[in-house]
C-alpha cells in the first residue's frame, strides 16, 4: 500500500486535461463589471474560449482580440493593441477596465504591452478620453508557461495590483478569493459568511453568470465585482484565498504590500474543509458561528450517513481537473470511506510536490493511490486498458467523457468545462451544501450504474 | 445608399463597406460588401485563426489519422470536443487528439526533437493507426520550427507511418479561411498521387468540401453509391488518409463546400485536369438538381431520376408538412461561410421563410456575391460581423429564429430569439432529402417551442393568462392554416429515427449496393471489403 506523486513520463499530451494560460485571464476577466479582457494574439486564442464558456455556463461572455495577422507577426503588433483599446473604448461607453492579456505569438515576438500601456495612458487616454476612468492592466500569460491554473492566478494578482489602495481604516470586510468556481459555489459561500454576520469582498462576483431570459432588454453574463470592490482589497481586516493555485498569488501580495493577513486554504470542499473554513473566518472576524449553521451542516451529516458507509465505502474514484478542487474532492472522497486512487492534475507545477494535502495523503492512505503531475486523459485510459485500474467512479469535466464512456465507468461532473450534463454550473461543489450535493449526485451515479449493469441493483428496492 | 450604417459602428468608419442592405433594382456592383479583409481589433468579431480552419475545421475529419499539433497545449484543447464531425467506424477523430506541449525552454531552445518523440510516442500509443497530420501553431511557426524535416526523420525510421505536415499557425489570414487554402494545398503538394486505387466502377467521383456534420457525408454518399458511382475519397468528413492519396484518379471532383474546398479543386482540374462540379446537398430542389448534373455527366440520368422520384415520394409530403406552417417566418441566417448562399434561397422557396439578414464570418466576396444575389431586396448582408452590430441587427429586425453558431446562440437567446445551430447541427444530419426535412422539423421546434411563447410575458406588469396549463406546438403553428391543410391526409410530421445514419451503415454493411463494371459496364455487386477499403499501390 502507499501513495506516489510522480510526473507523467511521456513528453506529449494524448487528450489534454488543461487549456493554456490565457484561458485562465480570461475567466478571471470576465468576472469585473465594466471590464472586457484584449486576448493580444491569433483570433483563435479568444473565440475557443469563449465558445468553451458558452458551452459550459449557456451564456455568452464578451472578450476581444487584437486579430493579430502576418504582417503583425513579422513587424510587432503594438499598434494592434492600440487601435484594439481605442475601438473598444469608442464602442463600449460603460468600459473602464481593458487587461491586455498575452498568449503564445506575442510573447514570441516579444511585444512590450507594459510600454504600449503607458503610451496609451501618456497618449490616447489623455487627448481622447480626458474625463474618462480608464484602467489598462498588462497581463503576460504566455501559453508555454503554466496552465489556465497559473494564468488564473495571474490575473487575479493583477487586478488586485492595480486597483487595490490602502486607505487609513479599514472596510472592515474580509477579502474572499474564491479560486475558478461556478455562480453556485460563490452563492454558497456567501450564504456561510451571512449566516456569521461577516461582510466580504468576493473575488469574483459570479452570480451572474446564471443569468436569465428577461421580458425586456438584454441581459447578458457577466461579473459584477467592481473597481471599488478590488480597490478595498487593501483595507481588509484578511484575505482568505480558498484554493491555493488561483488566487493564492493575490492573498500573498496583499500581505506582502498591505499587510493584509492572508489565510491560503483549504479549499473547503466536504464537511470537515468546511469546518476549517468557517473556524479561519471566525479567526479573522472574532464572529461567531451560529447555531443555523450547525443546523446546516447536521443536515450534510445526515445526507452522508444516508449514503457513505452502505453505498459509497470502498469505492475506487479517479479525479482530475483543476488541483484545488481535485485535492479537496479527494479529502472529502476519504471522509466518505471511498478509495481516490488515481489523482490527475494537467500541469508541471513543481509545487504540487510540497503540497501539505498531497503530502498528508502520501503518509496516511491505506491504498494504493497515485497522484500525476503533467497529466493527460492517457494517463487514465491507459490504466484502465491496459494495466489493469478498477474504477467505479471518476470525477471530472467532460472533456474526459470518452473515458467514461467507453469503459462503462459512472461519472460525476464537476469542474470546468461541463457541456455534457445540463445545469452543472448550478450545483455548488463547496460547502455543506456542495458535501450534500456531491455525496448524493456520486451516489445516484453509482446506483444508476447499478441497475445498468444488474449489479445487486435489488438492494434498492427496500432503501 | 446601398450601405447599412450600423449606430454602434459609426465610430469605426472602415465597417460601413462590410454590410448592405439589398436594395429592389440594386445589383451586385451597388450591393456587394466587402470581404475577407484583416479585422479590426478590439470589435469583437467572431472570427477564428487560420490554424483552426485548417486543422479543426478540414484537417480532423479524417477518421483514421493522429491529429497532433505542435504548439502549447491551448490549441489542442480548443479544437477537441467542439465539432460534431462523426465518422462510420468508431470516432477516433473525435476521441483522440494530440499535442507535442511546447513549453519555455522549448521555445528557447526550440522543438524539433520533443516533436520526434511526441510523433514516435503517439504512433506507439495507438499501433492501429498508420497515418498522422501534424499541424503548426503561431508558435511553432514563430520559433522557426522544421517540422517537415522531423517528419521525413520519423518516416524514415518508421516505414509503415505516414505523416501529413500541415503549416497554417493561427495568424496565416484574416480568419479560418486562410487555414482552408493552406491544408487543401499542403495535402495536394504532399499525399495526392501518391497511391494507385482500385477502381471498381465506370463512374469515379470524389467528394469534396463534405465534412460528415452528424451523418450528411453518409446521406449524400447513399445516393452516389444508389446510382453505382464509386467515390475515390471524400475530402474530408468520413474520409481515410489513404483514400486521399489517391483523388487524382477520379473521373470528377464533386465539390459541395467551395469556400473551404475549391482550392484543391481547381488544382486538381490543373494538375490533373479532372473536371469540378459544384453541388448543393441542401434542400430538395437542390439537391435533385445536383443528382440530375452527375447523372448528366456520367451518361446514367435514370438513375438520378429514381432515386430523386424515390426520395421525393417518401420525404416530400413531410416537407410539406412543415412548409406549410413555416410560411413567412423571418430568420437572420448566420453561418460560418459558404451556408448563406446554400441556403437562403432553399429556405424560401420550399419552407416559405424570408431570410431577412445573411452574414459571413470567414467568407470571401465570392459568397457574398453568391449569398446576396439569392436573397430577397430588404435583406441586410454583413461580413465578419461583430457582437454590438449582430445585437443592433437583430433588434432591428426581430427575426423568428436565428441560424448561427452555438455562442452567437446563447447572445440570441438573451434577446428572446430562439436559436438553430448550424454549425454542429441540433438534431441532423441536414443534407439530403431526408436532412432537409429534419432542418425544416428543427426550424418548427425551435419556432414553435411552446415554452419559448413564455418569454414576452412580464409577470409583474402584464395580464397573466390563467385558463392554460400547457399549449401544444400546433395550437401555435395552425392559427392560420386553412383546414384544407390541417386535415390533409397527405402531409405529416417527420416519420425518420432519431438518427438516420445507422439504418444508412446497415444498408452498406449488407451490401446492398451495384456498380456498373470499369470495363464492360455490365451492373454487378463488388466485395465490400473493396467498396470500404479498396486496395491501394504505393507509387513513387
Amino acid at each position: 500500500m502507499s501513495c506516489n506523486l510522480k510526473a507523467k513520463d511521456r513528453v506529449g499530451v494524448i487528450n489534454p486535461i488543461f487549456t493554456c494560460q490565457p484561458a485562465g485571464a480570461q475567466y478571471v476577466s470576465i468576472g469585473v463589471k465594466d471590464c472586457i479582457g484584449l486576448v493580444h494574439g491569433g483570433q483563435g486564442c479568444v473565440m475557443f474560449v469563449r465558445l468553451t464558456m458558452s458551452q459550459h455556463f449557456k451564456e455568452s461572455f464578451e472578450l476581444a482580440s487584437s486579430s493579430l495577422h502576418e504582417d503583425a507577426a513579422v513587424f510587432g503588433a503594438l499598434h494592434r493593441v492600440e487601435q484594439g483599446v481605442d475601438v473598444l473604448l469608442m464602442r463600449y461607453p460603460e468600459l473602464k477596465i481593458i487587461p491586455i492579456i498575452t498568449t503564445c505569438s506575442t510573447e514570441v515576438i516579444g511585444d512590450d504591452i507594459d510600454g504600449v500601456v503607458i503610451k496609451l495612458q501618456e497618449g490616447l487616454l489623455k487627448t481622447k478620453y480626458p474625463d474618462r476612468e480608464i484602467h489598462l492592466i498588462p497581463i503576460h500569460t504566455p501559453s508555454f508557461v503554466g496552465s489556465q491554473i497559473s494564468g488564473y492566478d495571474v490575473a487575479v494578482k493583477a487586478f488586485v495590483e492595480h486597483f487595490a489602495k490602502k486607505e487609513a481604516e479599514s472596510n472592515g470586510k474580509i477579502n474572499l478569493i474564491t479560486g475558478w468556481v461556478n455562480p453556485a459555489d460563490v452563492t454558497e459561500l456567501k450564504a456561510l459568511i451571512a449566516e456569521m454576520n461577516v461582510d466580504a469582498t468576493v473575488l469574483f462576483e459570479i452570480e451572474t453568470f446564471d443569468a436569465p431570459i428577461m421580458p425586456a432588454g438584454n441581459h447578458v453574463g457577466h461579473g459584477e465585482t467592481t473597481i471599488a470592490d478590488l480597490q478595498g482589497t487593501a483595507n481588509a481586516v484578511g484575505t482568505i484565498a480558498l484554493n491555493k493555485y488561483e488566487g493564492g498569488k493575490a492573498a500573498k501580495y496583499l500581505q506582502d504590500e498591505f499587510d493584509v493577513p492572508a489565510i491560503i486554504g483549504p479549499t473547503p470542499i466536504g464537511i470537515r474543509n468546511t469546518d476549517t473554513f468557517l473556524a479561519n473566518v471566525k479567526k479573522m472576524t472574532g464572529k461567531a458561528i451560529p447555531e443555523s449553521l450547525v443546523r446546516k451542516r447536521g443536515i450534510a451529516l445526515d445526507a452522508i450517513a444516508d449514503v457513505s458507509h452502505m453505498f459509497l465505502t470502498g469505492k475506487k474514484v479517479a479525479i482530475y481537473g483543476n488541483p484545488d478542487l481535485v485535492i479537496g474532492l479527494a479529502e472529502y472522497c476519504i471522509d466518505l470511506e471511498m478509495e481516490p486512487v488515481l489523482l490527475l492534475l494537467g500541469d508541471d507545477n513543481v509545487g504540487y510536490k510540497n503540497d501539505p494535502r498531497i503530502k498528508a495523503m502520501t503518509e496516511n492512505v491505506k491504498f494504493d493511490m497515485e497522484v500525476v503531475t503533467n497529466a493527460d486523459f492517457w494517463e487514465l485510459e491507459d490504466r484502465i486498458k491496459n494495466k489493469g485500474l478498477k474504477l467505479d467512479l471518476i470525477l471530472g469535466h467532460s472533456k474526459g467523457r470518452y473515458v467514461a464512456i467507453d469503459n462503462n465507468i459512472p461519472m460525476v461532473r464537476v469542474g470546468y468545462p461541463v457541456y455534457d450534463r445540463a445545469g452543472g454550473f448550478r450545483h455548488p461543489v463547496v460547502g455543506y451544501d456542495g458535501a450534500i450535493w456531491l455525496a448524493e449526485e456520486m451516489a445516484n451515479h453509482i446506483f444508476t450504474d447499478m441497475e445498468y449493469k444488474h449489479n445487486k441493483e435489488w438492494v434498492l428496492n427496500v432503501w | 445608399m446601398p450601405y447599412h450604417q450600423f449606430k454602434v459602428s459609426e465610430c469605426i468608419p472602415e465597417r460601413l463597406h462590410h454590410a448592405v442592405d439589398k436594395g429592389a433594382d440594386e445589383d451586385l456592383t451597388d450591393a456587394l460588401p466587402l470581404g475577407y479583409l484583416n479585422t479590426i481589433p478590439g470589435t469583437i468579431s467572431e472570427r477564428g485563426c487560420a490554424y483552426c480552419g485548417a486543422k479543426h475545421v478540414i484537417g480532423t475529419p479524417m477518421k483514421d489519422v493522429i491529429h497532433l499539433s505542435h504548439g502549447p497545449v491551448g490549441c489542442t484543447y480548443d479544437t477537441w470536443q467542439t465539432k460534431r464531425y462523426i465518422s462510420d467506424d468508431g470516432n477516433f477523430q473525435l476521441k483522440y487528439t494530440f499535442a507535442s506541449d511546447v513549453k519555455e525552454s522549448n521555445v528557447v531552445f526550440g522543438a524539433e526533437k520533443m516533436l520526434k518523440k511526441n510523433i514516435i510516442e503517439a504512433f506507439k500509443a495507438f499501433p492501429q493507426i498508420h497515418n498522422m497530420n501534424v499541424y503548426s501553431t503561431c508558435a511553432t511557426a514563430l520559433i522557426g520550427d522544421d517540422i517537415n524535416a522531423v517528419a521525413e526523420d520519423v518516416m524514415a525510421e518508421m516505414p509503415d507511418k505516414k505523416i501529413f505536415v500541415c503549416n497554417s499557425p493561427g495568424f496565416a489570414g484574416p480568419s479560418q479561411s486562410g487555414g482552408h487554402h493552406k491544408i487543401n494545398l499542403q495535402f495536394l503538394d504532399q499525399w495526392v498521387g501518391t497511391g494507385e486505387p482500385e477502381i471498381y466502377s465506370k463512374h469515379v467521383i470524389n467528394y469534396i468540401g463534405e465534412y460528415n456534420i452528424q451523418g450528411d457525408q453518409e446521406i449524400m454518399r447513399d445516393y452516389f453509391l444508389r446510382m453505382g458511382i464509386q467515390i475515390l475519397a471524400t475530402f474530408t468528413g468520413n474520409g481515410r488518409f489513404d483514400d486521399l492519396r489517391c483523388i487524382h484518379k477520379a473521373q470528377l471532383n464533386v465539390l459541395e463546400c467551395a469556400r473551404s474546398a475549391e482550392y484543391i479543386c481547381d488544382e486538381l482540374r490543373v494538375r490533373y485536369g479532372i473536371p469540378r462540379m459544384d453541388i448543393d446537398g441542401f434542400g430538395f430542389e437542390a439537391t435533385a438538381d445536383s443528382l440530375r448534373k452527375i447523372g448528366y455527366f456520367f451518361g446514367i440520368e435514370d438513375k438520378a431520376e429514381q432515386i430523386i422520384a424515390e426520395e421525393y415520394a417518401r420525404w416530400k409530403p413531410e416537407l410539406d408538412w412543415y412548409a406549410a406552417r413555416l410560411q413567412g417566418v423571418k430568420m437572420c441566417l448566420w453561418p460560418g461561410g459558404s451556408k448563406l448562399w446554400h441556403w437562403s434561397h432553399m429556405l424560401k422557396t420550399e419552407m416559405g421563410i424570408n431570410v431577412v439578414s445573411v452574414y459571413t464570418k470567414f467568407g470571401h466576396q465570392g459568397d457574398m456575391e453568391k449569398g446576396v444575389s439569392r436573397c430577397e431586396p430588404g435583406t441586410l448582408a454583413i461580413d465578419d460581423p461583430n457582437e454590438l452590430e449582430s445585437v443592433e441587427a437583430m433588434y432591428e429586425l426581430k427575426p423568428d429564429l436565428i441560424m448561427t453558431g452555438k455562442r452567437p446562440g446563447e447572445v440570441a437567446k438573451k434577446i428572446r430569439i430562439p436559436y438553430l445551430n448550424v454549425h454542429g447541427y441540433h438534431n441532423g444530419p441536414y443534407k439530403g432529402f431526408e436532412g432537409w426535412v429534419r432542418l425544416a422539423r428543427d426550424i418548427y421546434n425551435c419556432v414553435y417551442s411552446p415554452a419559448h411563447s413564455l418569454v414576452h410575458l412580464d409577470i409583474s406588469k402584464d395580464e397573466i393568462p390563467t385558463d392554460k396549463g400547457f399549449a401544444t406546438r400546433e395550437s401555435l403553428s395552425d392559427v392560420n392554416l386553412s383546414d384544407e391543410i390541417k386535415n390533409s391526409t397527405e402531409l405529416r410530421e417527420y416519420t425518420g429515427d432519431y438518427d438516420p445514419i445507422p439504418r444508412l451503415r446497415k444498408k452498406l454493411e449488407e451490401n446492398q449496393y451495384t456498380f456498373p463494371d470499369p470495363v464492360t459496364g455490365e451492373w454487378r455487386q463488388v466485395p465490400l471489403e473493396t467498396i470500404k477499403r479498396g486496395k491501394i499501390v504505393d507509387v513513387e
